[in-house]
């Protein structure tokens, strides 16, 4: 049997295009579109290699309303084989722990999985935590900062994956199935290709789990299910730019730009 | 796997969605292909749309398009410093109406889809094929190929394509002028107050002169549902060698303008966008719409109409690709994709259109748009005669008074304005 991997995708606003709305602190997500977390798409080429190199079959899911279809279309057009959207509206307002639970969930359910991997973190909340607690909730063996996947035995059922560090590299051979967070880009995500994504429209790849077909305990999910309360949230507060422009040949214009940011003090030796 | 279409439509803009629609309603088996994500991810107007040629196209249009307002006022002004002179025309009849053109073509592209059109997004096409005889027998898309008997070409005013294939020459900047507009959010129940229209009614505004620093071109605005559409044209050429600010600072001065702003002052900027589009369509048209196995639509045929005051695309686009539709289902019926046949099928009704005759007619816009002083004395004149008119302290003057002293503050003798309000009559 060939190596089954699934690649978790998350759904979310692409947070280059969300402004803060300075007054009530929230974002204005009115008019932004979302995207498929770039970190995932380490992950999902991660996965596509290890499609070319053993066959696998690669499965994405993704827990998230049904707008969320566009992104499994994405990465079904890179190469991904099919795609599960867990979406109901329980499991609404989740925090960490109880989408990590579905997830798991998700993953007991599809059951045969050698590999189930992560990006690192989502841009949108950057807790790094989904992966960890998805191994922690299946109690299966988790690596992060994943940046290649050196050997796949899959007589042993094991991996063997390389790490990548500040200061150093790390080999760590892990028992499948296996949970792997990959290093943000440590990857070149390719391009969406117009067969992949004539096969999302002409073989219906994408099948939708709801609760009823995960059967969890409400009290497990959603808000209800959430322990994590965000007490505060600050923002960078925008600096008003001058948008002064200096005339006239570059080696002046260059001594009157020293000259005002003397002016305004901003250089770090005395003018 | 190696999938053939009947036809496969370049581009999901409105001329690439009504092919696509048109023929997969007809049955045919058509592939929709577009660069951007998700349908009209690229699309940029002006803010206006004819209804009439979509009727045609769409079933239970009017119920069903996302229309923001009827247009039921029309303005034109010419403007001079913070002076501006408007004629209004306002109307119950309600021939074009506004929205925006990502919500437009998703909507043609939903409907092209019901009709059975196989639509993807994010693809980028490298070029059309063709066989060892010249003949169009599908496309590239890095390195697939994807293989159809008719390729409809909606790539849009940059025709990579095209000139790949030979059948046009590089863009020039002679040929095509730039926009750029806002989207401002300023409420609905505002726009109805301070434009004066009842709800789902709207005003179509253009105007001329200081607005583009007296370059060629014009500004428009529009106003939508609970936002108003605010931008300019320029033409490439004079603005590459008359510019004397950035594109957008003169945005900025349109939204700040003294007469203008206060329509908007308290709403805020949603959008900015910015697209080529052809000058004058007419020029811009490939020497033939139609090879075998190939036609050409919208934009990359040239087909926008500017006559000064009017704007159309949108709906020439799509009427345009319906009529590309209607000829992939005949000549694939008759079983004959040549070059011949298909522009007799095509290219003759549509060169004898409406389309066309209107493009042909108003080929005098090219001339204006080649005279920049027309954009700097005439708003001056017309806002310096009203000015005579209407700021007055001492003595009223006649109106050809006014008129004569205005024009010679403007180094205009009466001779030559009466012959350029000739041309103004015959070309316009």
């Amino acid at each position: 049997m060939s190596l089954k991997v699934v690649v978790g995708i998350k759904w979310v606003p692409n947070t280059q295009a969300v402004r803060f709305d300075p007054k009530t602190g929230t974002l204005i997500r009115e008019g932004v579109p979302s995207i498929v977390n770039p970190h995932d798409l380490d992950a999902v080429e991660l996965a596509l290699q290890l499609k070319e190199r053993y066959g696998a079959k690669v499965t994405a899911i993704s827990m998230a309303p049904p707008s969320a279809i566009k992104g499994l279309e994405h990465v079904i057009g890179m190469g991904i084989d099919d795609a599960i959207l867990v979406s109901d509206r329980v499991f609404a307002g989740s925090d960490t722990l109880a989408t990590s639970y579905v997830i798991a969930q998700t993953l007991k359910r599809i059951g045969d999985f050698d590999l189930a991997l992560f990006g690192q973190e989502t841009i949108d909340s950057s807790t790094a935590h989904i992966p960890a607690q998805v191994a922690g909730w299946l109690e299966l063996p988790y690596m992060y900062y994943v940046d290649r996947v050196e050997e796949v035995d899959e007589k042993q059922r094991t991996v063997t994956v390389r790490r990548m560090l500040e200061d150093r590299l790390e080999w760590y051979q892990l028992k499948m199935p296996a949970i792997l967070g990959v290093a943000m880009k440590s990857q070149k995500p390719r391009p969406v290709s117009i067969y992949n994504k004539l096969r999302v429209r002409m073989e219906n790849p994408i099948q939708v789990w709801s609760n009823k077909e995960l059967g969890l305990d409400p009290r497990c999910l959603g808000l209800k299910g959430s322990p994590t309360l965000v007490s505060k949230v600050t923002w960078t507060p925008e600096v008003p730019r001058k948008k002064q422009v200096i005339e006239g040949p570059p080696s002046e214009a260059v001594k009157k730009l020293v000259e005002k940011l003397c002016e305004e003090g901003v250089l770090p030796f005395e003018c | 796997m190696e999938t053939k279409f009947d036809v496969i439509v370049v581009g999901a803009g409105p001329a690439g969605a009504s092919a696509a629609y048109t023929a997969a309603k007809r049955g045919l088996k058509v592939l929709l292909v577009e660069r951007g994500r998700g349908a009209g991810s690229k699309q940029v107007f002006g803010g206006r749309v004819y209804a009439a040629p979509l009727r045609e196209i769409y079933e239970g249009f009017d119920k069903e398009a996302p229309i923001h307002r009827w247009v039921r006022k029309e303005r034109v002004s010419l403007v001079d410093g913070n002076r501006m002179v408007t004629v209004e025309y306002e109307s119950d009849q309600a021939a074009s109406f506004t929205t925006y053109l990502t919500q437009l073509t998703s909507w043609m592209v939903d409907r092209a889809v019901n009709a059975g059109a196989v639509f993807v997004d994010e693809v980028r096409v490298d070029s059309i094929l063709r066989d060892g005889s010249g003949r169009v027998v599908g496309i590239d898309s890095g390195g697939e190929r994807v293989y159809a008997d008719i390729v409809i070409d909606a790539e849009g005013v940059n025709r990579l394509l095209l000139e790949k294939l030979g059948l046009v020459e590089k863009t020039r900047p002679s040929q095509v002028a730039l926009g750029v507009k806002e989207v401002i959010k300023i409420g609905e129940d505002k726009i109805n107050e301070r434009f004066s229209v009842a709800p789902g009614e709207g005003v179509s505004w253009v105007l001329v002169g200081a607005v583009t620093g007296g370059m060629p071109g014009g500004a428009f605005i529009y106003t939508n549902k609970d936002t108003v559409s605010i931008g300019l044209v320029v033409y490439l050429e004079t603005a590459v060698e008359m510019v004397e600010e950035p594109i957008h600072v003169m945005v900025e001065k349109l939204r700040t303008h003294p007469a203008l702003g206060r329509l908007w002052a308290d709403g805020d900027v949603m959008e900015y966008a910015a697209r080529l589009t052809p000058e004058s369509g007419y020029r811009y048209m490939p020497r033939k719409l139609a090879a075998h196995g190939l036609m050409v639509v919208g934009d990359a045929a040239g087909l926008l109409l500017n006559t000064g005051y009017t704007f159309r695309g949108v709906d020439y686009a799509a009427l345009s690709g319906h009529m590309a539709g209607e000829a992939a289902v005949k000549a694939l019926e008759q079983g004959d994709v040549g070059e011949e046949n298909l522009r007799s099928l095509y290219e003759k009704p549509l060169l004898e259109s409406f389309m066309v005759r209107d493009l042909r007619r108003h080929r005098g816009i090219e001339w204006f748009m080649s005279n920049p002083e027309f954009f700097k004395k005439y708003p001056a004149l017309a806002a310096g005669v009203a000015s005579k008119l209407f700021d007055l302290e001492g003595e009223a003057p006649t109106l050809l008074d006014a008129l004569r002293s205005s024009a010679k503050e403007h180094g205009l003798s009466m001779f030559r304005l009466a012959m350029d309000m000739f041309r103004v009559v015959r070309k316009l």
